[in-house]
């Protein structure tokens, strides 16, 4: 019954998504569309995350993404809609090569080679000007779809259900045990016989390309990428305390924490225009000391606290 | 004993290429030797954090710049030189060291990893997005005479003021070394840090060494945030990449050997000196220590595959 509820719950707000552009003006949609895509690159973020792995590499892979896109558009004559898909495979490609060579050895160092992924690929950008525009950046001559604003927001919305649908199918298949199983024990998930340098490849390569895909799609909804626009510390920083905010390890916790954050973030930049990416800083501190699994466990605790308290 | 061998190798490679990069260019060695001491002065601290309270600290690089900061503007308001204020920058840094090792990362060490990993990240963005917030993102220095100061020998001419790095460097080494094989409390640290267990069963004071190891650790960063500001200009992510070389100079020397962090450093800083005198190549210098990283992960994981 529960189950149910949930399920029409989602349907609902499904529908209200898609709908959207209906009722809603165009400042909304552009704040709609933000949140939307940090929930996209916070889900992805906490799909690595539930095999126990930490990416600091988001900012790097989104940038990655933006840049193939535009150049495959620029440089390879590529249709935008290719390039979006482009930029996808590229970034699969790039994290399957740095997944292959480092994902033997784990945890922080996995951490710090992400974390460096942001800083190299912008010094590559840098220092290749004449195909990647060098730091000025580059601009498309016009944006996707003639930036109809409603077009761009379902594009958007589209990234988010191709995260969607990869972390409910990571939920629901083998993939699930495999990680879970890597998480709390890699001794006695080697042992149960899990490949676990192959599983962490799949999950890095598959959350890393989705994160190239929003990277493209964000710099065709925009028409230019500079490397301080789409290496932003920002895209790193925010989906991270989406996802602990809402709580890890699930696909309702991102998307709480993503609302919630997204349309505070927007309030905050108008308050706050420089450094306020403090109070993100702060909420990840707080998070992981008080409360590591989220608002949503926080719920389940006190909601399973009251059904004992009943039964 | 591995830790031994892989300090020779490190050494013996520096040495080498030191060798060969002096029959090159002089000045690319010169100035090779003197990144490689700030390199290594920055990195020792985490070494030892690492080495015996067992977390990464992403806030390393974040802790020296709060540090320059806090003398840049102690400084600007007294017209004190920087160098007088090392020591009582270290002793501020301490201090924020143990207070945030008490307040928090006390809190994270029985918890997973990613735990730590998560809070030290976001420890760094409180940090640096806070010297941000307050002070904006612009770039301060304060210009000294005495760093200017050169020498020349023949036809050579380099400018002298950073072997002071070298120096601090090396002595930091020394010291440590020092502490951790002659004093009680140096003893009881390396105890620790080889198991917080049997440490604790023999009567050491787990949680308080760690403390203290974090704040001697970060009074080392302050210090050298205050030397670091004589010679360049901060600004709020000014810390950032000294966080990742560091981790990779920690790594490549094994975790708790300190003395191998010189010669990681030495290889660090030729290799990035070599690069920069190519006009070409210059701006690809700051490449290198994510391609020793890999090189070291790579290294490691197949040893271990081999066992």
């Amino acid at each position: 019954m529960n189950r149910n509820l949930l399920r029409l719950a989602a349907a609902l707000a499904g529908a209200a998504a898609v709908a959207l552009p209906a009722f809603a003006g165009a400042y909304p949609l552009q704040v709609a569309r933000n949140v939307i895509m940090y929930m996209a690159l916070a889900i992805t973020w906490d799909m690595l995350l539930r095999s126990g792995q930490i990416s600091f590499g988001i900012a790097g892979l989104f940038g990655i993404g933006a840049y193939a896109a535009v150049l495959g558009v620029l440089r390879a004559g590529m249709s935008p809609w290719l390039s979006i898909a482009f930029a996808a495979a590229f970034a699969g490609a790039a994290s399957f090569l740095i997944g292959f060579l480092i994902l033997r050895l784990r945890t922080m160092y996995f951490s710090i080679v992400t974390l460096a992924l942001a800083e190299i690929f912008r010094i590559v950008i840098h220092n290749l000007p004449e195909f990647t525009g060098g730091p000025e950046g580059v601009v498309l001559e016009g944006v996707i779809m003639k930036g109809s604003a409603s077009g761009l927001y379902w594009l958007t919305l589209g990234g988010l259900a191709v995260a969607l649908a990869a972390s409910w199918g990571f939920e629901k298949s083998r993939m699930h045990f495999a990680l879970t199983a890597i998480r709390n024990n890699e001794t006695s998930a080697k042992s149960s016989g899990i490949d676990i340098f192959r599983w962490l490849l799949v999950a890095f390569v598959v959350t890393s390309s989705i994160q190239g895909l929003l990277g493209g799609i964000y710099v065709q909804s925009y028409g230019f990428a500079t490397p301080d626009s789409v290496f932003d510390a920002n895209f790193t920083l925010l989906p991270l305390a989406m996802a602990l905010l809402g709580g890890i390890h699930s696909t309702i916790g991102p998307v709480l924490g993503a609302i919630l954050l997204g349309l505070a973030a927007e309030w905050l930049k108008l308050r706050i225009p420089y450094g306020h990416l403090v109070v993100y800083g702060i909420i990840i501190i707080v998070v992981i000391l008080f409360m590591p699994k989220g608002l949503y466990g926080l719920a389940r605790k006190v909601s399973g606290a009251a059904d004992r308290r009943r039964a | 004993m591995a830790m031994k061998r892989r300090t020779t190798i490190l050494v013996v490679l520096g040495l080498a290429a030191a060798f060969l990069v002096a029959l090159w260019k002089p000045t690319v060695l010169i100035y090779g030797v003197q990144q490689a001491g700030l390199y290594a002065a920055i990195a020792i601290p985490m070494g030892l954090v690492l080495g015996i309270v067992h977390i990464v600290n992403l806030a390393h690089g974040e802790f020296m710049m709060v540090a320059a900061y806090a003398t840049y503007f102690a400084c600007r308001a007294t017209g004190l030189d920087p160098l007088l204020a090392v020591l009582p920058s270290a002793a501020v840094t301490a201090l924020l060291g143990w207070v945030v090792y008490k307040l928090t990362i006390r809190r994270a060490l029985k918890a997973p990893e990613l735990n730590q990993l998560i809070l030290t990240f976001g420890i760094g963005i409180l940090l640096s997005q806070g010297v941000n917030l307050l002070f904006t993102s612009q770039t301060r220095k304060i210009s000294l005479e005495y760093v200017s100061a050169s020498m020349t020998i023949g036809e050579l001419s380099f400018g002298v003021w950073p072997f002071v790095f070298v120096i601090v460097a090396t002595a930091m080494a020394v010291g440590l070394k020092l502490f951790l094989t002659r004093t009680t409390t140096g003893k009881a640290a390396l105890a620790v840090g080889q198991n917080p267990r049997g440490a604790a069963i023999v009567g050491i004071d787990v949680d308080r060494t760690y403390g203290l190891v974090f704040a001697l650790a970060m009074a080392l960063v302050g210090g050298m945030g205050a030397l670091f500001l004589t010679r360049s200009a901060i600004f709020p992510g000014v810390g950032g990449p000294f966080t990742m070389k560091s981790f990779c100079l920690v790594a490549m020397a094994g975790i708790g050997n300190i003395p191998g962090i010189l010669g990681a450093s030495l290889l660090l800083g030729l290799s990035e000196s070599f690069l920069r005198a190519f006009r070409e190549l210059r701006g690809w210098a700051d490449i290198i220590f994510f391609v020793l990283i890999i090189v070291v992960i790579l290294g490691r994981s197949l040893k271990g595959r081999k066992s």
